[in-house]
């Protein structure tokens, strides 16, 4: 049997999801204050107001893939990595930090974030391991949510953004 | 009892570990793996009464620890501690025999809710 291509399906199958249609900050803004409390501390918590990032920033994220595809990207100053990995290792932190260990405290932070954000997100969707370094790259800034808190006085952005570049505008 | 945590994380082994004594399970022995393949070996090596495990980790995920032991015909108590919380997740984990599932964040009283009756 044969079927005619009336672009029809294809369009349909165009229709791709921004996460602004998906969630919006204050849903970014409680899952980072829930996880803030159970990793960092019962007493810390998430200022919603914006500052200027230093020049010198971290940035930690796991990528969500599924019916949208994208990064879940926290970034920070590099001493303020350091001292959130310091308040989630507690009394077991060492005098001097190793970079493996605001590795693996600053992108647990982002798995977890990342893993509450993906449960609010359509499923089923795949999760990567967490990676720290130089955030991924806004693809499409139509597909972005922002958020930006202050912790303990430092500033810090929680990125949720689209991995996939903005979809051809038709030409006619 | 005897616990093994298999965690590709240090840090979240420790906060695991701190979250169990404040929980009030504190007069436990502590085993740590970290990842699925270690977990895997541990079991033969230290036979733990209990595993908490997460749910992605490198070279072996815990899904496919738990799979692997069961297998064997390993029917030591097996439970998540994962960012993975989603119907979906949960409902693989009890399909593969997992006792529980503990979505990260958590609190002590998620712990005890899930693990009063498991740890003696």
């Amino acid at each position: 049997m044969t079927s005619t291509d009336t672009g029809q399906r294809r369009r349909g199958t165009d229709v791709r999801p921004v996460i602004t249609d998906l969630m919006d900050e204050d849903t970014i803004l409680a899952v980072a204050g829930d996880a803030w409390i159970s990793l960092v501390g019962e007493d810390e918590v998430l200022v919603p107001i914006p500052g200027d990032l230093p020049g010198d920033v971290l940035s930690s994220w796991v990528d969500v893939v599924g019916p949208w595809t994208g990064s879940v990207v926290l970034t920070t100053g590099r001493a303020t990595a350091e001292a959130l990995s310091r308040a989630l290792l507690r009394e077991t932190a060492p005098e001097v930090l190793e970079v493996e260990d605001v590795e693996d405290a600053f992108g647990e932070i982002a798995n977890v974030v990342g893993g509450s954000i993906k449960a609010a997100l359509p499923g089923p969707s795949g999760l990567s391991l967490p990676q720290v370094g130089h955030a991924p790259l806004v693809r499409n800034p139509a597909d972005v949510c922002r958020v930006e808190v202050l912790w303990r006085g430092e500033p810090l952005t929680i990125s949720v953004q689209g991995a996939l570049p903005p979809l051809p505008v038709p030409s006619s | 009892m005897k616990i093994l945590i298999a965690d590709d994380s240090r840090v979240m082994r420790q906060i695991v570990i701190r979250t169990l004594r404040q929980a009030g399970y504190d007069d436990h022995d502590i085993v740590e793996a970290e990842d699925g393949a270690d977990a895997l070996a541990k079991v033969g090596s230290e036979s733990p009464d209990l595993i908490l495990s997460d749910w992605n980790m490198p070279n072996m995920t815990g899904i496919e620890c738990l799979q692997a032991l069961r297998a064997q015909g390993s029917a030591v108590p097996f439970g998540f501690v994962t960012s993975e919380g989603s119907a979906e997740m949960r409902e693989k984990a009890a399909n593969a025999g997992a006792l529980f599932l503990i979505a990260k964040p958590f609190t002590e009283d998620t712990f005890r809710e899930h693990l009063d009756g498991v740890i003696a």
